[in-house]
């Protein structure tokens, strides 16, 4: 069939016009075989071009149409709908980038802009004369969702998820739900503590036939994609029987002559390696920390609901999308940072807020009462290049509510702040002006001459140039040192790895587009919320949950989805089975079949992303691309190569 | 001009504002099965994003992100959009049953029958400030709102029209209908959300800063404008002579962190956008100078400190002071002399600029407390719509059934009233399906 082709130039406001002659770009490739009309635009994406677009295909009954903009990862499915509307297959539809290709890259050199966008549109074109009408492929989609992590945003998704009336399983890594937040007490900015957050959150959640939750559970396989993961779920079991007598589980706990740091404590008390996780324990069952436990059998002897037979299970989990909500680690600070490992009281952020849970009348550390705090902030974050070069985000806040706590709990505390510039960004601006108020002290430091900590023989002492006092040299006799640590990406991150999860700069999982698709990742059908994406407090944690959790159930509601048509295609009679094809491959979407005798590659087209990896190591040239067919290839790189 | 003229239509879901988190809301209703009306004020869809140049961090342009977008809403086949209508009143019945009032401003021209041409624009004798360019530069009383306007339609201003005829008379398509009344639509709904934005810092409230005084004292809207594809001229230059300035002041904090003009909080973007600016400005006249005159640099978000650095790194100049006076010269130039702390040296300082940039911050839309005659619509304390249980369900506002959605409960920047919006839109989505 004869292609009838319209081509459309796009100003981009002045992001493409401003360096590329556009007018000269359409003039140039006006009479381009195939080209039956050229037009520029001011924004090819904007409501009234669309429009325009869809009357001209219809009118013109256009069966090609080209747009030469902005990246396809913005507008690639904008005008393949345009195509859609006006009655054209959106196969038939091919982007040209002629800005971040060519405007933005040549913003010195216009008159090369604008030869380079001629090239780039008669590719294009090209490529049109090609393109034919494909189907998409229908997949069924599992309606179920797999949620990575009980956090509150693990949990608030979940909760939304079952309000959809959509099955969810909730994969706790922990033998407690709730996260970080369940170790925290009154918070930001309500003053509501981590255990009521989470005890709400949990109660809601347990209550609901359609949430089944797994502690202790890791995911350890994940094969399929987008409508159906097939996961394998390994279940660590807790040793302890849920329904318990709890005096004699108390006998039980005593009597265990392990003692072993307290994680939820964050390492400043012990336990036993038989524990319970007060104040948030959900569910409300002990646990025996295998790694620790000597089998000494103490505490089996007393409490008989202590079954050391219970067994390690793998439950096959089928479902559509998986919501990572995987959340954070603190920063640990290295030692001698700071003083932190080097002097007997510095302690970081967490540790101090679970000293204030702990400690009811005075603040005491190593049974000394506590009276000068300092405050070092931007521990671990706004690093120099090749560290943590973020900001956190919630610690100064956090810090500054702690102080306001701290100094309500304990009046006679000081606290100072060493700080780098205070971000109590919003309304959280009026805690900061609350802990002026309340007298604490704030010194901020120069950049590049940040707070020192020496030790005096009994205490720390704090030293600072003090920007705020026009640089004079301050020093605090502190009692305490505050590092205010922050947010780092989870240090064992084994799940995002088994889903390919793409990071940012930050090592945090990236979302696809901050503004268009920001719960969205790369590996498709699976959602990033909370913290695991970067530092968020609890609200902007919430925020993103459901977010995700719509996205999520977007994919999966219908019980079938639509996937991109393009995916690699394997001649039966070229192909050889050398296997090179799925060595290459990324996706693991290949493997071999029988065709006969032969073995010969078989490409699964839900898994199949088309990326094209494949086809240059075929030493047969078996496998070709649907709509990057080598016709199109060439033909493309002839009309780039011709002057 | 009220007509008696009275519908009742319902929806699932009453969105009022048209903004970028509305907008997001609405799509968001509309894709899960449920009939939206979506209310704006404007005579647009696409709030104050639209209006922007690039967004930080990324530089992304904003009218690209936000045009396919406002494209999508005003097509989708479950939204229904007022654009020029305000809510009049909402009563909750009971629960998933609201009865509203909406009020249709007459635009004085038949949307679908307009083609844009600009002819009655051309047509019109009567010039007046573009408040969509932010009073930068002139438009006449029939008038296309901007290029990228959804739906792009002319309207009149009423107010402004000298109703001389000329635009009905070279309107190709007849569109231009003068016998336009205000209508009151009755509407039933079963759950709202307000997405009712933010509004502006007015510099005029500190006069010691000149703005309205000075012409090369501008807002950072204004200089948005300057720096947007859309821009209205073709350059960044200083409105009191069309100089290209070459040393440029922003003013941050201007209207935020202050309790002497009522509001204490942090404005939460300014510090962002600025330096975007700034790193725009770097772009636009290499050879130019810009000092941004801050308290606290709050690069907070994702990729914002980076985005901070890299500002440092290209040269723009970051003076920790508060500026307490800004005064014109008096050779007549133009320029302006900043009075202010350098608080790194610890003492006071005047320095000269060509052109200033007022950092403007946040301050709340009140309009939504005015929507609910029977129930209270809870604000906080600095008048925003206050957030009932703002850890666990951010979007509940004092009323069930009625949720918060973007800058409404309180400043946030793009992504922020993306997700926010995101999260009123579930939490709708919930209350519709529990009936």
């Amino acid at each position: 069939m004869e292609k009838k082709i319209g081509v459309y130039v796009c100003h981009c406001g002045g992001n493409i016009s401003d360096y590329v002659d556009v007018e000269k770009v359409r003039q140039a490739i006006e009479d381009e075989g195939g080209v039956m009309l050229a037009k520029t635009t001011m924004f090819a994406c904007s409501d009234s071009n669309q429009k325009d677009m869809v009357d001209d295909i219809k009118k013109n009954d256009l069966n090609g149409v080209v747009v030469a903009s902005c990246s396809p990862k913005l507008h690639l499915t904008t005008f393949g709908n345009v195509s859609e509307r006006a009655g054209l297959n959106k196969y038939n539809y091919v982007h040209a980038n002629i800005r971040e290709q060519v405007s933005w890259a040549h913003s010195d050199d216009k008159a090369g802009a604008t030869e380079k966008a001629i090239h780039i549109v008669r590719a294009a074109i090209a490529k049109a004369r090609f393109t034919e009408s494909l189907e998409p492929n229908k997949i069924e989609a599992q309606k179920a969702v797999a949620i990575i992590g009980s956090g509150v945003a693990g949990m608030k998704a979940a909760i939304e998820l079952s309000n959809m009336d959509c099955p969810v399983y909730i994969i706790e890594r922990e033998f407690f739900i709730g996260g970080r937040v369940s170790q925290w007490g009154a918070m930001f900015t309500t003053n509501e503590t981590g255990k009521e957050v989470v005890t709400r959150l949990y109660n809601d959640m347990i209550r609901r036939p359609n949430v089944t939750v797994f502690t202790g559970a890791e995911v350890i396989t994940n094969v399929g994609s987008i409508g159906d993961f097939k996961l394998k779920v390994k279940i660590t079991p807790r040793y302890v029987k849920e329904k318990c007598d709890r005096g004699k589980l108390q006998q039980a706990i005593d009597a265990c002559p392990v003692v072993v740091p307290d994680e939820f404590n964050f390492n400043i008390t012990s336990r036993k390696a038989i524990y319970h996780n007060f104040p948030s324990e959900y569910p409300q069952a002990a646990v025996i920390d295998m790694k620790s436990c000597t089998r000494c059998g103490k505490c089996e002897s007393i409490c008989d609901n202590i079954d050391f037979s219970q067994k390690e299970e793998i439950l096959d989990i089928h479902v559509g999308s998986v919501l990572m909500a995987t959340g954070f680690d603190p920063y640990t600070p290295h030692d001698g940072e700071f003083g932190y490992n080097e002097f007997a009281n510095v302690v970081t952020l967490p540790q101090f807020k679970r000293m204030i849970e702990l400690n009811e009348n005075k603040l005491m550390h190593q049974g000394k009462e506590v009276k000068n705090i300092a405050y070092i902030y931007c521990v671990g974050s706004r690093q120099e290049e090749g560290g943590n070069t973020y900001c956190s985000r919630y610690c100064c806040t956090s810090a500054i509510h702690a102080s306001l706590l701290v100094k309500k709990k304990y009046p006679s505390v000081y606290n100072y702040h060493f700080n780098r510039g205070i971000r109590t960004y919003g309304k959280q601006e009026s805690l900061y002006y609350d802990s002026s108020a309340q007298g604490d002290i704030y010194l901020q430091a120069y950049e590049d001459a940040l707070p020192v900590v020496t030790w005096n023989g009994s205490n720390s002492i704090v030293k600072i140039n003090d920007i705020l006092t026009g640089g004079r040299e301050m020093e605090v006799e502190a009692d305490l040192v505050v590092l205010v640590t922050g947010m780092v990406p989870r240090a064992e991150n084994s799940v995002g790895t088994l889903f390919k999860l793409p990071k940012g700069r930050d090592k945090f999982f990236n979302e696809i587009h901050m503004k268009l698709r920001p719960v969205e990742t790369f590996i498709d059908g699976v959602t990033i919320a909370g913290a695991c994406q970067g530092p968020k407090n609890i609200m902007e944690s919430v925020n993103s949950a459901l977010s995700a959790a719509t996205k999520s159930f977007s994919y999966v509601s219908k019980g079938e989805l639509e996937t991109e048509p393009i995916v690699a295609v394997i001649d039966p009679v070229l192909c050889t089975w050398c296997d090179a094809c799925s060595k290459a491959c990324p996706f693991d979407a290949i493997s071999m079949t029988k065709d006969g005798t032969k073995s010969i590659a078989l490409i699964n087209n839900s898994v199949c992303k088309g990326c094209g990896m494949c086809l240059p190591v075929c030493p047969t040239d078996a496998i070709e691309l649907i709509a990057y067919s080598n016709n199109e290839i060439e033909s493309m790189i002839d009309a780039l190569a011709h002057d | 001009m009220m007509s008696g003229q009275s519908k009742n239509i319902s929806f699932d879901a009453l969105v009022v504002g048209g903004g970028i988190a509305g907008g997001e809301a609405a799509l968001n209703l509309a894709s899960t099965g449920f009939k939206v009306l979506l209310v704006e004020k404007e005579l647009s869809i696409g709030g104050k994003m639209i209006m922007l140049s690039k967004v930080f961090p990324t530089l992304d342009c904003a009218a690209c992100i936000t045009t396919p977008k406002v494209s999508e809403i005003s097509r989708h086949p479950n939204i229904t959009i007022y654009t020029g209508s305000e809510v009049g009143n909402i009563n909750k019945i009971a629960e998933n049953n609201f009865e509203a009032t909406i009020i249709r401003k007459p635009r004085y021209v038949v949307i679908e029958d307009c083609t844009a041409c600009q002819l009655c624009e051309q047509a019109c004798p009567v010039s007046v400030p573009d408040q969509y360019q932010y009073n930068l530069v002139g438009r006449k009383a029939a008038f296309i709102p901007f290029s990228i306007a959804s739906p792009k339609a002319a309207a009149i201003d009423i107010d402004n029209c000298i109703l001389c005829g000329a635009c009905e008379k070279v309107c190709p398509t007849n569109c231009i209908d003068f016998t336009q009344e205000t209508e009151e639509i009755q509407i039933s709904v079963k759950t709202v959300i307000l997405a009712t934005g933010f509004k502006l810092f007015d510099p005029l409230l500190m006069p010691r800063y000149g703005f309205g005084l000075f012409k090369n004292v501008i807002t950072s809207m204004q200089m948005e404008r300057e720096l947007a594809p859309t821009r209205p001229f073709n350059t960044v230059l200083r409105p009191g002579d069309g100089k290209v300035p070459d040393k440029i002041a922003y003013v941050l904090c201007t209207g935020s962190r202050d309790a002497s003009i009522g509001n204490p909080i942090c404005s939460q973007i300014c510090c962002m956008y600025s330096i975007k600016q700034s790193q725009l400005l770097m772009g636009a006249l290499p050879m130019a100078d810009v000092t941004i005159y801050y308290l606290n640099i709050r690069s907070f978000g994702k990729g914002f400190e980076e985005f901070y650095q890299q500002a440092k790194g290209m040269g723009v100049n970051f003076v920790k002071g508060k500026i307490g006076k800004i005064r014109e010269t008096e050779n007549g130039n133009g320029n302006l002399i900043l009075r202010y702390e350098d608080i790194n040296e610890g003492i006071v300082k005047e320095a000269e600029h060509d052109m200033v940039i007022l950092s403007v911050g946040v301050l709340p839309n009140q309009d939504a407390s005015g929507f609910f005659p029977k129930e209270e619509l809870k604000l906080d304390p600095y008048k925003f719509i206050y957030q009932a249980d703002s850890l666990i369900s951010p979007a509940r506002t004092s009323i069930d059934g009625v949720f918060v959605a973007g800058t409404a409960s309180g400043p946030m920047d793009i992504p922020d009233s993306i997700l926010s919006a995101g999260s009123a839109s579930a939490e709708a989505i919930s209350y519709l399906i529990q009936e």
